[in-house]
């Protein structure tokens, strides 16, 4: 039914010869996000370098601190991996795939906090809410726009056709990453002061990242 | 599609990659009667589905260096042809359009027999539009479940209800049609 367009009309053919150039082509999802890794890895320890470890990280464990963060920071680059190739044409996620993939995150943060709370509850001395919260909030978004921005930058490579979609896939891995360092800092186990500031600036992260995946769009 | 054609169109791809303006031209010829018709069966009519093949052919050049080596073509292409017409359909929304033309709908050729021409073009046409989508793209152009679920951000599974059902209502349309 289509015959008569085996030749590529002239005009469309002078438009891509008049841009042609080699090009070098994308690698895979997994081998892009290893450029993450070292920002990933900077997160992981910076916190608690410059600040030094939470007080409490004796009583809960390497398992709780270290274990905890290494695994969470882990799922932030197989949120990346995900977004990234969420970002290639024809291989786009399914919708209830990207379900799985933030629910598995929201799982996995409440039962972090659950189990740290356990082993160790400690919380904000009365007066120093506001104080802490804005510290906590603040310090995990700001430390996830490297990785945030180095993500999008990867993903609006690839050509992403749901841009939103990788954005805010890539955003709550970048969030992740950065609360798996902040969290080895912060004294405070109280699942209120987590979630309404750790798992907050995850959540706003990854806002960010969608917003951010909107405007860039396509490079 | 044999493995001869998925690895002729990868291997045209990697030249066109490389700069190949004849491997571009060999591309087209190869995927732009089938991507027209899928065009066609989105837009439901044939001169605004050739616009958006030449969209599609611009956006295929913008994006070729998302393309990696080795993996099959034609998913990527239709993933970007249907893209094209998702944007084109937003626009179009905002603005009042004239009735669409019945158009020229592509037939499986397994119920090409159940029926003449016409009668295979209006019980296409009824066919729900993502049930017919999926149906097209299994039936016609041979895409896997899992290239159609990729395609289209659903699963697999999903993919396979779709056709399976378009199918079914494809034939029961024809039937009711031969029996009236």
């Amino acid at each position: 039914m289509a015959d008569e367009r085996l030749h590529v009309p002239p005009a469309l053919r002078a438009r891509i010869a008049a841009d042609l150039r080699p090009v070098a082509p994308l690698r895979s999802p997994f081998t892009r996000t290893l450029v993450i890794v070292p920002i990933a890895l900077a997160l992981l320890v910076a916190a608690a370098v410059v600040f030094g470890l939470r007080r409490d990280a004796s009583r809960i464990g390497i398992g709780l601190t270290w274990g905890a963060s290494v695994a969470q920071m882990l799922l932030g680059l197989t949120l990346v991996v995900a977004a990234l190739r969420e970002s290639v044409p024809g291989t786009t996620l399914a919708r209830r795939t990207v379900g799985v993939f933030l629910g598995t995150t929201l799982v996995a943060v409440l039962a972090l906090t659950i189990a740290t709370w356990t082993h160790s509850p400690t919380r904000v001395a009365a007066g120093w809410t506001t104080y802490v919260w804005s510290i906590c909030l603040t310090g995990t978004i700001v430390s996830a726009l490297p990785a945030l921005a180095v993500a999008g930058w990867l993903s609006a490579r690839a050509f992403p056709l749901r841009p939103r979609v990788a954005g805010a896939l890539y955003g709550v891995g970048a969030g992740l990453m950065a609360d798996a360092g902040w969290r080895l800092f912060c004294h405070f186990s109280d699942p209120v002061h987590v979630l309404g500031s750790h798992t907050a600036g995850i959540a706003l992260v990854a806002i960010l990242g969608l917003v951010f995946a909107g405007l860039i769009g396509r490079r | 599609m044999d493995d001869g054609e998925l690895r002729q169109l990868i291997a045209l791809m990697t030249a066109y990659q490389a700069g190949s303006i004849q491997a571009f031209d060999e591309l087209y010829a190869a995927l732009a009667p089938a991507l027209l018709a899928y065009l066609i069966s989105l837009t439901r009519a044939r001169s605004h589905a050739q616009d958006l093949l030449q969209e599609t052919f611009l956006q295929l050049h913008k994006s070729r260096r998302a393309y990696r080596a080795g993996l099959p073509v034609r998913p990527w292409i239709f993933a970007i042809a249907r893209h094209v017409w998702l944007m084109d359909r937003r626009r179009r929304s905002r603005r009042p359009q004239a009735e669409h033309e019945l158009p020229d709908l592509p037939v499986p050729p397994d119920v090409a027999v159940l029926g003449d021409r016409e009668r295979l073009r209006l019980a296409m046409t009824a066919v729900l539009p993502d049930r017919r989508e999926a149906l097209l793209l299994h039936h016609l152009w041979g895409f896997t479940f899992a290239e159609i679920g990729q395609l289209l951000g659903i699963r697999a599974d999903a993919a396979k209800l779709r056709s399976s059902r378009g199918m079914a209502d494809l034939r029961r349309l024809l039937t009711e049609d031969n029996r009236g």
